[in-house]
Formats: structure tokens, C-alpha cells, sequence
């Protein structure tokens, strides 16, 4: 076992994997609008909450918007501003939503306040970085949006840290 | 096996307070177009309803825009290549004329009722 303040280098790279592979998935699916998406790559942050220390989940977090971007080829564009802003917005609630209420909130809940989180940050970039005013028009359908793949998602992690044997390995032999 | 707790229903609740909120944002765009002009010193309103006409100083003289039956144009400016005045007419909301020596920006808002998508793809 390794010591808690070490961070699990090999462990962290098998989620950000997993967070890639899903990228590329979340990819080939068509988007009526291109800011529209399932948040799939979320799914390895969500499932992690409960398996890493806070600076191996922002060591994850980084790997997930690199791999994303990458997938997506928006690398070295403005829209990669989006991703990290959003992703670190929904890092920090889902990680002390966790961490905070962890009796009384379920993954579903940490899922909805991360993607209600990324949403909101956002907007707020965009409103202030592209769109000016015109940004609040999105706002409804954005969120909306949000909600639902945030609860499938969630919903989806819950079931699987429940039944996932795999999972329940780590959180023994975790930290 | 455990199962939605409460909190999730709480942060849901917040969830649709949010979105709920975020429905505000419609509220007072939905009405009549009107003519927004920006120009040195501030920016003007007019009913696009209403005809009338309008002059705007700006740097290298003064600019006039008119509004008739509906539709805008600038009817003279100052300016050196009389770009604005070319443009002709405008009547749909989102479009707009620029006279950019002059420092004069003319553009529609209100509901995009009638207007039309300029373009799709997937």
C-alpha cells in the first residue's frame, strides 16, 4: 500500500484513461448544438470521489480536460477555456458536496450540483467572453440539459459503486 | 441498497429553482423591434413603428439614419466610402449598419418573429 500523502500515479492514469475513452465515445454521438453533450467524460471524476485523495482528483481532473480536448481537437483553441473552467467549477462542488454531506447526498446529487456548477461557470464565461447579454438566451436549455445527464449520470455511478466489485476493491485497499 | 437520499432531492429542488430563474431572462425581449443606435456620447432607442428620422454627431461629422414603414437606413453621413449609406435597408432584427469613421452603429432588436435562420448543420 502506498502512503496516503503519495499519489497513485498508476491508479490516477487508469481513470483519466477511462475519462479519454469515454471522450472519444461522447464524440461520435451527434449534438443538435455543440455545447449540448452528455458529460460522459464525467463519469470517471463522479466514480472517483470516493477512491482518491483532493490532489489526486484535481491531478484526474486535469488529465480529463488534456484528454478531452485533445479527443475533441479544441486543444489550442478558446473553447478549451470552457472545458477548464467548467470542469474546475464542477471539480470543487461535486468534491465538497462529497466531502461535506456525504450522509445525506448520494452520487446523484454530487452529479446534478457538479453539472449545475459547470453550467453556471460557463455561462458566465461566455458571458462575459464571447456573448455579452445574448448568452443569457442559452441559459435555460444549457441547464436544462445539464439536469437530465446529470441524473442519468448520476444514477449510473450510484448503481455502480454499488455493484462494481472492482470499485469496492480500491475503497479497501484505498487509503 | 441505498437509494436517492435526501439531499439529492434537495440539490435537485435547487437544480430547478436555477433553471426556474433562468426563464427570467426571457422576460421584456419578446416585444415590438425597435432601432438601437450607438453612437458618440451613448446610445438611442426608437420604435421601429414609428417613422421619423435622427442625426448623430460623431468624429468626422454627422450621420443620418431614417426610419420608415417599418425598415432603417442611413440616409446620409459624413464619412469617406458612404459604406452605411450602400447597406440600404434594414428590417429584420439581429441585422445592423456600421458606419465605422463615424463611430455610429445601427442595429434591430426584438423577438425574431418572422426572422429567419440564416443556417443549420450537423
Amino acid at each position: 500500500m502506498t502512503s496516503p500523502s503519495k499519489i497513485r500515479v498508476d491508479f490516477v492514469a487508469l481513470l483519466a484513461a477511462c475519462a479519454l475513452f469515454l471522450s472519444t465515445v461522447e464524440y461520435l454521438v451527434p449534438k443538435p448544438l455543440p455545447f449540448m453533450r452528455l458529460g460522459l467524460a464525467n463519469l470517471p471524476l463522479i466514480i472517483a470521489l470516493g477512491l482518491l485523495s483532493w490532489k489526486e482528483y484535481l491531478l484526474l481532473a486535469l488529465l480529463k480536460v488534456l484528454g478531452q480536448a485533445l479527443i475533441t481537437g479544441t486543444i489550442f483553441s478558446y473553447i478549451v477555456l470552457f472545458s477548464i473552467v467548467g470542469t474546475t467549477a464542477s471539480v470543487l462542488l461535486m468534491y465538497l458536496t462529497h466531502s461535506l454531506f456525504r450522509k445525506w447526498v448520494s452520487l446523484v446529487g454530487v452529479s446534478i450540483a457538479g453539472a449545475m456548477g459547470s453550467n453556471s461557470a460557463q455561462l458566465l464565461l461566455s458571458r462575459y467572453l464571447l456573448f455579452g447579454e445574448a448568452a443569457k438566451l442559452i441559459a435555460p436549455p444549457f441547464l436544462i440539459v445539464g439536469l437530465i445527464t446529470s441524473v442519468l449520470l448520476g444514477l449510473f455511478a450510484q448503481q455502480f459503486i454499488l455493484k462494481s466489485r472492482w470499485y469496492k476493491k480500491y475503497l479497501e485497499g484505498g487509503r | 441498497m441505498q437509494k436517492v437520499r435526501l439531499g439529492d432531492v434537495i440539490i435537485f429542488l435547487l437544480a430547478t429553482l436555477l433553471i426556474v430563474f433562468s426563464f427570467t431572462f426571457y422576460k421584456g425581449l419578446s416585444g415590438r423591434p425597435e432601432v438601437r443606435v450607438r453612437a458618440d456620447g451613448g446610445e438611442w432607442v426608437y420604435d421601429l413603428a414609428a417613422d421619423t428620422t435622427a442625426t448623430f454627431k460623431g468624429p468626422v461629422g454627422e450621420t443620418t439614419i431614417e426610419i420608415k414603414e417599418g425598415r432603417v437606413r442611413v440616409v446620409d453621413s459624413d464619412c469617406k466610402n458612404k459604406v452605411c449609406i450602400a447597406a440600404g435597408w434594414i428590417s429584420s432584427p439581429g441585422q445592423w449598419i456600421i458606419c465605422l469613421p463615424n463611430n455610429v452603429f445601427v442595429r434591430l432588436e426584438g423577438s425574431l418573429k418572422g426572422g429567419t435562420i440564416d443556417d443549420l448543420s450537423f
